[in-house]
């Protein structure tokens, strides 16, 4: 049966079965070459050596419980989003949880009430890859709403604002706004008054994100009929409710692939604060590579780092698309 | 008696020259079961929609609920103040699709009236029993069957208890075996008591239900009779040749 369809799928005639065995042993070859160098040649050592700045950066040894219990917390929250359906009470707290995870992870890494304070140039490795993209999306996408309504404001003087800062985001190369953040965020504020890099690299993030993402959710509120706001008219609601209770929700689960796409996206570009000096997932294994005692083992390096934003990426995917599929259900029923 | 709906002169262009509302005057009196019937873009709509200032006029006097409305555009809270008391049922439903049913008809009881979430939902199922929908309540907008949604949307306007329903060609979407199961729906809220306006074309609810007849054409009050004298001996040349057409159809 299954020996058959492959027959017919890909051994039909003669053009088909040489693509198939050409595509097969091209496979085989690269897969072999691959497992060879994962397995033997290549030299782990330099991984498994430096596993805990992978993670944690230069965290100080006795509290790395601090950054470990958040990134385990931020493991089980996956999991218990992605189990959700089968256990019904779990989704009620998810989304508390979801928004809390952030500042969180500040307060951990950062110490304070009862917790001994930890410099931010000691955060880094993936826990800071994760906390720069997580603190940056949830700031971002409430702005992000705020900028798209703006747009569509009566107010000309509003709608013009929000267009204006919308536009000139989205013509400037994100590495700038980053620079710009180090760089200019300091002088605006009050001598006396500083913030360390990690927020300055958060509110540029936040600046920029938003700005696209508040084209995505305008894409979402565009869809939505004219007709679901007068039908919130008619039954005496206030503009504020029918914004908030009928068009931004109906906004929101349209925009949501697109939103996704921006969060993954901005996992991404967290690796450029590497240049800027962070010692991020990529910063991190930027400054390993610079030790001599590590040397030349890039390959190694760049390997685990990819698999890792791999890891991470596609857990992030994997959620958006159960969310997605859960709305569609929610819909549909 | 006061009346529900007091129109006088209302007048309303869109754009210059041709008039939408076109020196309108009408009353609704309580209990009563206004029909309004014309042409497409006759300005039907156009008129029901200044009952609940979703469309505003150029001149002319409104009084809804003893609530008067003025032809100036500042007027959202006593507009806000009508709307908790007449509701509107339009033709495309126009549910929420994100809400279930029970969370459809709910949402007004609670956020507008500040009602708790029990009484709102126990009162919705009392609703949506009359209804004859109950086993639907769980269930979103588009499980259901177009008919099914109307009388959803009709539940949702009684929810906020209304002194007035207001009905936007409420089964033009349908399709015909559905038809009926909204417009005996609409019979016994009219038996209750209930006052309506209802534009429709369906000649036998107007004949059975309707207590007055409103004829438009172009803007214009052609005709109000009552329904015996508007479908059988109908005083203009006007309407005799739109109720022609439409027992064509
Ligand atoms: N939003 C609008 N902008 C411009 N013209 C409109 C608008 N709505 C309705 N009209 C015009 O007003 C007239 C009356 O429309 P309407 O009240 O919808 O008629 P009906 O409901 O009887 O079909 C029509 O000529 C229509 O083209
Ligand atoms: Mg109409």
């Amino acid at each position: 049966m299954i020996l058959k369809k492959i027959k017919q799928r890909a051994f039909s005639n003669i053009l088909d079965s040489i693509t198939t065995l050409i595509i097969i042993s091209f496979i085989i070859i690269s897969l072999t070459t691959i497992l060879k160098w994962i397995f033997f040649s290549a030299n782990w050592s330099v991984v498994k050596i430096n596993l805990p700045l992978f993670f944690f950066g230069s965290f100080p040894k006795d509290q790395l419980w601090r950054p470990g219990l958040w990134m385990s917390l931020i493991a089980i929250l996956s999991f218990a989003t992605l189990l959700a359906p089968r256990w019904k009470w779990v989704p009620k707290f998810l989304p508390i949880l979801w928004i809390s995870f952030a500042p969180l992870g500040i307060f951990l890494l950062g110490g304070g009430l009862g917790l001994s304070p930890v410099e931010s140039r000691n955060w880094g490795g993936l826990t800071l890859t994760i906390l720069l993209t997580s603190f940056s999306a949830i700031l971002s996408l409430p702005l992000g709403i705020v900028l798209a309504l703006g747009r569509q404001s009566e107010l000309p003087v509003i709608r013009k604002a929000s267009s204006l800062y919308i536009d000139t985001m989205r013509s400037v190369p994100l590495i700038a706004v980053l620079f710009f953040g180090q760089l200019l965020i300091p002088l605006f504020l009050p001598i006396g008054l500083e913030i360390n890099r990690v927020y300055r690299a958060i509110i540029a993030f936040t600046l920029f994100v938003s700005a696209y993402l508040a084209e995505d959710i305008r894409g979402g509120l565009q869809s939505v009929p004219k007709t679901q706001r007068e039908a919130g008219e008619v039954l005496g609601l206030h503009p504020l409710q029918i914004t908030c209770l009928i068009i931004l929700p109906q906004a929101l689960r349209v925009a949501l692939p697109s939103l996704t796409n921006q969060a993954v996206g901005l996992l991404q570009n967290t690796s450029l604060m590497a240049i800027l000096g962070l010692v991020e997932l990529l910063g991190i294994g930027r400054s390993i590579l610079a030790n001599p005692e590590f040397i030349g083992r890039y390959i190694e390096v760049y390997v685990w780092l990819a698999a890792l934003y791999w890891v991470v990426c596609t857990l992030m995917a994997l959620i958006a698309r159960h969310l997605e599929k859960q709305m569609a259900l929610e819909k549909r029923g | 008696m006061l009346p529900i709906v007091k129109a006088t002169n209302l007048t309303k262009s869109y754009a210059k020259g041709i008039r939408a509302l076109d020196n309108i005057s009408i009353s609704v009196d309580p209990g009563e079961v206004l029909v309004v019937m014309g042409p497409s873009g006759s300005g039907k709509s156009t008129l029901i929609r200044t009952f609940n200032g979703l469309e505003t006029f150029d001149s002319g006097q409104l009084n809804v609920l003893g609530i008067p409305l003025g032809s100036n555009h500042n007027e959202e809270r006593k507009i806000r103040r009508i709307r908790k008391r007449v509701g509107m049922v339009f033709q495309q439903f126009n549910l929420f699709p994100h809400l279930s049913i029970l969370e459809n008809i709910t949402l007004a009881p609670i956020k507008v009236q500040k009602k708790k979430r029990d009484e709102a939902e126990h009162e919705a199922l009392v609703l949506l029993t009359q209804m004859g929908i109950e086993s639907h309540a769980q269930k979103y907008p588009s499980q259901l069957s177009g008919g099914e949604q109307q009388r959803v949307a009709i539940a949702r306007a009684l929810a906020l208890k209304p002194e007035l329903l207001l009905f936007d060609e409420p089964t033009s979407a349908l399709d015909p075996e559905r038809v009926n199961e909204v417009l005996d729906a609409m019979r016994r809220l009219a038996e209750q008591g209930m006052s309506m306006v209802v534009v429709t074309h369906e000649v036998n609810f107007a004949k059975e239900v309707g207590d007055k007849v409103l004829f438009m054409d172009s803007g214009k009050v052609i005709e109000t009779s009552t329904p015996d004298i508007f479908f059988l001996d109908a005083k203009h040349q006007r309407s005799r040749k739109f109720l022609n057409q439409i027992k064509k159809k």
